[in-house]
C-alpha cells in the first residue's frame, strides 16, 4: 500500500508540492495555529486590501492531511473578496462536520475539483482536525476587526 | 508462558485487529468483565452502608480488591491503600494535601523530565501556590535520567521528589531503589508514579526503596477504566488532611464542626466506582495467576527482536535507549518522511493499533526536538508473530513514504514571493 492509495492522488499531490509555501514579506497579518492535540502547526500570512484577499501563503509543520488541506485552501482563495472566504470557510467546516450536501461547495463527485479530495477525510474521523487547522487559522486572521 | 492460552482469556483479541497501545490503556481478560457484570447482577449495593446482604457481599468484594492490592504491592496494611479514580487523582491528591501542607515558599520541588503530565503538571501548580521553587531533573542524550542531574537536584535538598517508574514515551525503567534512598537521606519526600511499569515485572514496595507515596492505575493492569490507588506511608497519610469532603469519608458530623475517618476511608469521599474497583480485584488475582516473572520473561523476548529489528530499518530512529537494560516494551519512533499522524494512519489501514502524538510528556518531546512521535507498546498477550507484522509494516511504510532528498516539512514552494 502507498501513500496514495492511503490518501489519493490530489492530496499526495498538495502534500509534495505544495501551493503557496512559503513566508510572505508584504503580508498585512500572520496567523499562527496550533492544534496541542498532534503539534500540528501552521502560520497564515494575508495580504488583504479593500476587503480583498489579494495573496495568501502559509507555512507549517504538519501531517500530510494538514499541509495538503493548507495547499488546497490557498490555491482557491487568492484574490477573493475577503466576506467570501469566510463563507467558503463556514461552509467546507460544515462539510467536514458530516453535511451532504452544502451550499456553493463542490459537490463529492466533480472529479475536476481538489477540494473534493479532502472531504475523504471524514474516512478518518480523528483526522479531520487536522484538515481544519489551516480553515480555522485564516478565518481567524481575516475575521478580526470585523464590522457588522 | 502460554500466549496462544493467554489469549483465549481475552475476548476482544479474536478481533483481527494487532493491539500495540497497552501503554495507553491494557486489554481486559473475561473474568474482569464478568466480575464487574457479576456485581450488579447478583449483589448491586452500595458498600458500607447497608446492613443487608447485598450491601455486605458488596462490601466485602470491594473490600477484597483492597487486600489484593496491599498483596500486590507488599503494603504493611490495607489502612495504606486508598482508592482513587485514578493515577493523576491519585498524584493531585497528594499535591493538594500533602504537598499543600508540606512546601513553604523558597522550597524546592523537583521533577524528571521524563515525567507523564499527570506526574508534571500537579507538581507545577504547586511550585506555582507556594512560591516554590520548580526544578527538573534532565535526561541523557539517550533520555535516561542524567546521574550528574539526579546530583545536582539531590544537592538542592527537595522537599518533594516526583518520579516515574517508567516512561510511557520510551519504555526506560528509572532506578528507584537508589534515588528514592539517596532523595530521603536528604530529607526529601518521594512520590512514585508507578501508572508505567507494575504490569511487566514483580515489583514490591521494599524493592523501591525509601518512597512515600505511589500512585497506580487499574486501567493499565487489566481493570477498568475509572479505578486507582494511591498507597501512602501511614504515618503521612495520618498527618495529611482530607481531599474531598462528603459521605463516607466521616466520623461525626456537629453543626459547626466535623471529624473523619480513618484511614482508608479519610481519603473516599462519596460512593466509590463499586463495580470497577471489584473489577480490579479480579484483575490482580488473573495477572497473579499469569505471574510478572514469567511476564518479564516472556515481554524480554519481545523487546529484543523489536530493538534488533527496528535498528536494521534505515530511516526509522527509536527514541531512547536502543539496548535491552532497564526498559520494558514501549517503543516510541519516528520515520524521516513521514509525520507520525500519516504513520499511525497507515498502521491502522494495515490493523495495527498504534499511537501517535505527544503522549502526555510534552516536556519530554521538547528534548526529543519533536512534536509528535508514534509509540507501540507491548504487553503479555501480543505475540511475537505480531512483533514481526509490526517491523515488516514499518519497514514497508518506511520505503513507501521516503523520497530521496525530500525533507518533509521544508518543501519548495511553488510560488516565490
Ligand atoms: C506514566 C504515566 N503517568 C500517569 C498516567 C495517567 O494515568 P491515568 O490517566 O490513568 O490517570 C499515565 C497514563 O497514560 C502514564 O502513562
Amino acid at each position: 500500500m502507498s501513500y496514495r492509495d492511503v490518501f489519493g492522488e490530489v492530496l499526495a499531490d498538495h502534500h509534495e508540492s505544495p501551493r503557496y509555501y512559503g513566508a510572505l514579506p508584504l503580508a498585512s497579518k500572520v496567523e499562527h495555529g496550533f492544534n496541542p492535540l498532534c503539534g500540528d502547526k501552521i502560520d497564515i500570512y494575508i495580504q488583504v486590501e479593500d476587503g480583498v484577499l489579494v495573496r495568501c501563503q502559509f507555512e507549517g509543520e504538519g501531517c500530510s492531511i494538514c499541509m495538503a488541506s493548507a495547499s488546497i485552501l490557498a490555491e482557491r482563495i487568492q484574490g477573493m473578496d475577503r466576506l467570501a472566504v469566510l463563507t467558503l470557510i463556514d461552509a467546507f467546516r460544515e462539510k467536514m462536520a458530516g453535511a451532504t450536501v452544502v451550499k456553493g461547495l463542490p459537490s463529492e463527485d466533480s472529479q475536476e475539483d481538489d477540494l473534493v479530495a479532502l472531504y475523504g477525510v471524514k474516512r478518518f474521523p480523528v483526522r479531520i482536525k487536522c484538515a481544519l487547522l489551516a480553515w480555522t487559522t485564516l478565518k481567524k486572521a481575516i475575521s478580526e476587526g470585523d464590522t457588522p | 508462558m502460554n500466549v496462544d492460552l493467554i489469549r483465549k482469556d481475552f475476548p476482544i483479541l479474536e478481533s483481527s485487529v494487532v493491539y500495540l497501545d497497552s501503554a495507553a490503556t491494557s486489554q481486559r481478560p473475561k473474568v474482569v468483565v464478568d466480575a464487574v457484570s457479576n456485581y450488579y447482577l447478583t449483589m448491586n449495593a452500595n458498600v458500607h452502608r447497608g446492613v443487608y446482604q447485598w450491601s455486605s457481599a458488596a462490601t466485602d468484594a470491594f473490600e477484597g480488591t483492597r487486600a489484593l492490592v496491599a498483596e500486590f504491592l507488599g503494603a504493611a496494611s490495607t489502612e495504606e491503600v486508598i482508592f482513587t479514580k485514578g493515577t493523576t487523582e491519585s498524584i493531585n491528591l497528594v499535591a493538594q494535601t500533602f504537598g499543600e501542607m508540606h512546601v513553604q515558599a523558597g522550597d524546592v520541588i523537583a521533577v524528571t523530565r521524563m515525567e507523564h503530565h499527570a506526574n508534571f503538571i500537579p507538581w507545577q501548580q504547586l511550585a506555582l501556590r507556594k512560591n516554590a521553587r520548580f526544578e527538573i531533573i534532565e535526561l541523557t542524550d539517550d533520555l535516561r535520567l542524567d546521574p550528574k542531574e539526579i546530583e545536582r537536584v539531590l544537592s538542592l535538598k527537595p522537599k518533594i521528589v516526583a518520579l516515574t517508574l517508567m516512561s510511557n514515551v520510551t519504555g526506560v525503567r528509572n532506578d528507584i531503589a537508589a534515588i528514592s534512598k539517596a532523595f530521603h537521606a536528604v530529607g526529601s519526600h518521594v512520590v512514585l508514579d508507578a501508572a508505567q511499569g507494575l504490569i511487566h515485572e514483580e515489583i514490591k514496595i521494599s524493592d523501591l526503596g525509601e518512597i512515600d507515596f505511589l500512585a497506580l492505575s487499574a486501567h493499565k493492569l487489566l481493570g477498568p477504566t475509572g479505578v486507582g490507588v494511591l498507597w501512602g506511608r501511614k504515618r503521612l497519610l495520618e498527618s495529611m488532611p482530607p481531599y474531598q469532603f462528603g459521605g463516607q469519608m466521616i466520623q461525626e458530623v456537629g453543626d459547626y464542626e466535623s471529624s473523619w475517618n480513618g484511614l482508608p476511608h479519610k481519603f473516599e469521599a462519596g460512593t466509590p466506582d463499586i463495580a470497577g474497583v471489584i473489577g480490579f480485584g479480579a484483575a490482580l488475582s488473573y495477572l497473579k495467576k499469569v505471574g510478572r516473572n514469567a511476564i518479564a520473561k516472556y515481554e524480554a523476548q519481545i523487546t529484543e527482536v523489536v530493538l534488533q529489528e527496528i535498528a536494521k530499518i534505515s530511516g526509522v530512529t527509536l527514541i531512547g535507549p536502543k539496548s535491552l537494560e532497564d526498559r520494558g516494551p514501549v517503543f516510541s519512533f519516528s520515520v524521516a518522511s513521514i509525520h507520525a499522524h500519516d504513520l499511525a494512519t497507515y498502521f491502522d489501514l494495515n490493523q495495527i493499533a498504534v499511537r501517535a502524538g505527544h503522549h502526555c510528556a510534552q516536556p519530554l518531546m521538547k528534548k526529543v526536538g519533536a512534536t509528535s512521535t508514534c509509540r507501540a507498546s507491548f504487553s503479555f498477550y501480543n505475540t511475537l508473530e505480531e512483533a514481526r507484522l509490526f517491523l515488516a509494516v514499518l519497514s514497508q511504510a518506511n520505503a513507501f513514504f521516503a523520497r530521496k532528498g525530500k525533507e518533509p516539512h521544508r518543501r519548495r514552494s511553488h510560488v516565490v514571493s
